[in-house]
């Protein structure tokens, strides 16, 4: 606050007396200031906030540093070194996960995004009945990833389940959705995205239905034909509708661990599902490798990072943000 | 360029009728003006030209060809909107170029008609900027570049000043105008500013209610008016209106008569009452009585509230009767008299004044149907119309 002040009348001035007073008065002012009046409101979400969000990775991070394991000596911050990281990278099943989870990632919300934009575009053009529509889409981003997860699980049942017997009218089938390590993964997604690609629709229809309707006339004058209309003209126009929609879904596919658990009720899901999240928890919580589940932590963060910070500073940079 | 006719063009909605019988024949290269108050019918019969709306019967040509099914991009048409509709995400240059580069014109082309074009508006240096770094003045002339460079045979222009502050607005009226003289191209232009209207167009087509009021050149419409709504339309302020009741050789309106000449009004005796239309400044004070050209008998009158507008000064006239004691209440009924006299006549409020009105300026009205009965009541001294009266008014 009055730091710059307090250099220039510290040590160097002369007349303690004087000096004594000005503290004094200082001090009363800065009580008073509002920095300080207006702390009760922010400081304690601050506090939290801080401490909680920055101070556990930074306290996650420590950990990955040390060799700690199992619950009969605390970690020891003596010793700190790289080699979890070493051993992570090393590891198989480190690679095989963090491949699912970028996969997951990736799919997950491209498809989202560009399913979302085209029923977007299918009901904003001439579906009349809006609200209807947009709450029968917006339906399943309200129920929790516990309900969707376990009737998915029984449409993908192998003998009985929705999907097979409506393949099976077609001759289709049976497929082991969930059994075979090729199929479940792309299973998975399909559900996730059922889930959000209406949520991600309306966030492209509120975009939509913000962008005049002279746009569209005016492209339609200069002979732009609706597919060209929408490609050239209206799309590049819902950049900020789409940096939030993709963050929110990034965030979803990020925590697809709380998915994965309702559907399958342990830490170990099946081969090809496998995920950063999961292994991370069986070493932590199964295992007691405290130290080396940290390391993966930080893994799972830099590369969440990784794939949504280009795209803000891309976002940043066109100053949609 | 190229002539735009409109045959009993109409346009309903589910339950409302925007345009009615609609019947226009613009010359080649006119600058017409569709003007008419909020949701009249103007815009509706623009998007019917542009393409933007198919009508609902009747045909439209541009040229000779027929056009009434035809998309927007076959009817060498281009518009300006009232929003300018720049697109954001464009910069100046890829705006402009938009409908070239759909039509697959080849770079060299595209880039020497930007060049024209920016000319033309005086954008010359400004083709990388992106819209929000223009001012509204420097969009607007976007927006008209992106339609000439099409070379459109009809620029259709739907309120295009409409969001501009008022000095720019008067600056872009002046270019539109130059415009309009270099590029000699029909424009079909919407406006609900009448002063937009009587400055810029060669024919002015007042539209009310979906229908079609009058079409002709600006004087003509201001000084006779085919109706009583294009009277009150046309002129700001607006022309007075006044009820009268005929009697043999004078017309009994509220407070005092008018005399006419039987001879220049025909039938007018065979009609029991009449709506006398005025405008402001054929009122005149009895001291300037000699500045009308057939003044009529003196009326009596207390000003009531002044307007100073700097060259001239807006009169609220109440009868006398109803002055001074009895106050607000039967003036709010009557609707007063507005004249306008010169800024420096001395006149306070509250002054019984005497004025005469302007008998070669008086418009008659039937009173059903608000029809046109008569321009001047005096035989000789009729209305002088602007030039190029006689070419074109309308008939129904």
């Amino acid at each position: 606050m009055a730091g710059s002040q307090d250099t220039v009348a510290g040590p160097g001035a002369s007349g303690g007396h004087a000096t004594g007073t000005d503290r004094r008065e200082r001090l009363r002012r800065f009580w008073k200031s509002d920095f300080v009046r207006s702390s009760p409101f922010w400081l304690i979400p601050f506090l939290l906030m801080g401490l909680a969000v920055y101070g556990g990775i930074i306290w996650n991070f420590l950990i990955s540093l040390t060799d700690y394991e199992g619950f009969l000596q605390p970690p020891d911050y003596s010793n700190l070194d790289f080699e979890m990281y070493a051993q992570a990278l090393a590891d198989p099943a480190v690679f095989s996960t963090g491949r699912n989870t970028f996969v997951l990632l990736v799919a997950f919300t491209t498809i989202t995004l560009i399913l979302g934009i085209f029923l977007a575009i299918l009901i904003d053009s001439d579906i009349r009945q809006k609200n209807t529509v947009q709450t029968i889409y917006l339906l399943p981003f309200a129920l929790s990833f516990v309900v969707t997860a376990q009737f998915w699980l029984w449409m993908y049942n192998f003998q009985n389940g929705l999907v097979n017997t409506v393949l099976g009218l077609f001759g289709l089938g049976p497929y082991n959705w969930i059994g075979n390590p090729e199929l479940v993964l792309g299973a998975i997604i399909f559900a996730l995205i059922w889930q959000f690609s209406g949520y991600c629709m309306v966030v492209f229809l509120a975009g939509l239905q913000s962008i005049p309707n002279d746009q569209f006339e005016a492209a339609k004058v200069d002979g732009a034909s609706i597919i060209k209309t929408y490609w050239r003209v209206i799309i590049p126009q819902l950049k900020s509708a789409s940096v939030s929609a993709a963050v929110v879904l990034m965030i979803f596919a990020l925590k697809i661990f709380t998915f994965l658990y309702a559907m399958f009720g342990t830490y170990r899901p099946p081969k090809g599902t496998d995920v950063l999240a999961t292994l991370m928890v069986r070493e932590a919580f199964n295992l007691q490798n405290w130290a080396y589940a940290a390391a993966i932590a930080t893994i799972l963060l830099a590369m969440g990072l990784a794939v949504v910070a280009p795209y803000l500073y891309y976002q940043y940079r066109a100053r949609a943000l | 360029m190229a002539r735009v006719k409109l045959d009993d063009v109409s346009k309903s909605y589910e339950d409302v009728v925007a345009v009615n019988n609609m019947n226009l024949d613009l010359a080649d290269g006119e600058f017409i003006t569709l003007v008419g108050p909020s949701g009249c019918g103007k815009s509706t019969t623009l998007e019917t030209v542009a393409g933007l709306t198919k009508p609902t019967s009747g045909t439209i040509h541009i040229g000779e060809k027929e056009v009434t099914n035809l998309p927007p991009k076959d009817r060498g048409i281009a518009m300006v909107f009232q929003n300018i509709a720049l697109f954001p995400h464009m910069d100046v240059y890829d705006n402009i170029s938009f409908g070239l580069r759909l039509r697959d014109f080849p770079k060299d082309e595209i880039d020497e008609r930007v060049e024209e074009a920016a000319e033309v508006v005086e954008l010359e240096g400004m083709l990388d900027r992106m819209p929000d770094e223009l001012s509204g003045g420097q969009r607007q002339r976007v927006a008209i570049a992106r339609s000439i460079v099409r070379d459109p045979d009809v620029f259709l222009m739907d309120e295009p000043l409409a969001n501009l502050d008022a000095k720019l607005r008067v600056n872009m009226r002046t270019e539109l105008q130059r415009l309009h003289k270099q590029l000699e191209t029909t424009i079909i232009y919407v406006t609900h500013n009448q002063a937009e209207a009587m400055t810029m167009s060669d024919r002015i087509a007042v539209i009310n209610g979906g229908e079609l009021q009058q079409i002709a050149p600006p004087l003509t419409c201001y000084n006779k008016p085919s109706n009583r709504f294009v009277a009150g339309f046309i002129g700001s302020p607006s022309m007075n209106f006044t009820p009268a009741t005929v009697r043999e050789g004078d017309l009994q309106a509220d407070g005092y008569s008018l005399s006419y000449d039987t001879a220049a009004v025909e039938g007018l005796a065979s009609r029991e009452a009449v709506e006398i239309g005025i405008r402001p400044e054929d009122i005149y004070l009895v001291e300037n009585e000699s500045e009308a050209a057939e003044p009529s008998t003196r009326v009596e009158v207390v000003t009531d509230v002044l307007e100073p507008m700097g060259d001239e000064i807006f009169v609220y006239l109440k009868p006398v009767e109803a002055g001074a004691e009895d106050g607000m209440g039967s003036v709010e009924e009557r609707e007063g008299l507005l004249m306008s006299v010169d800024p420096a006549t001395d006149i306070t409020e509250d002054q019984t004044v005497e004025i005469v009105f302007d008998r070669a300026r008086l418009h008659l009205f039937d009173m059903e149907n608000g029809n046109a009965i008569s321009h001047g009541v005096i035989q000789g001294a009729m209305m002088d119309t602007g030039p190029g009266e006689d070419e074109a008014q309308a008939d129904d």
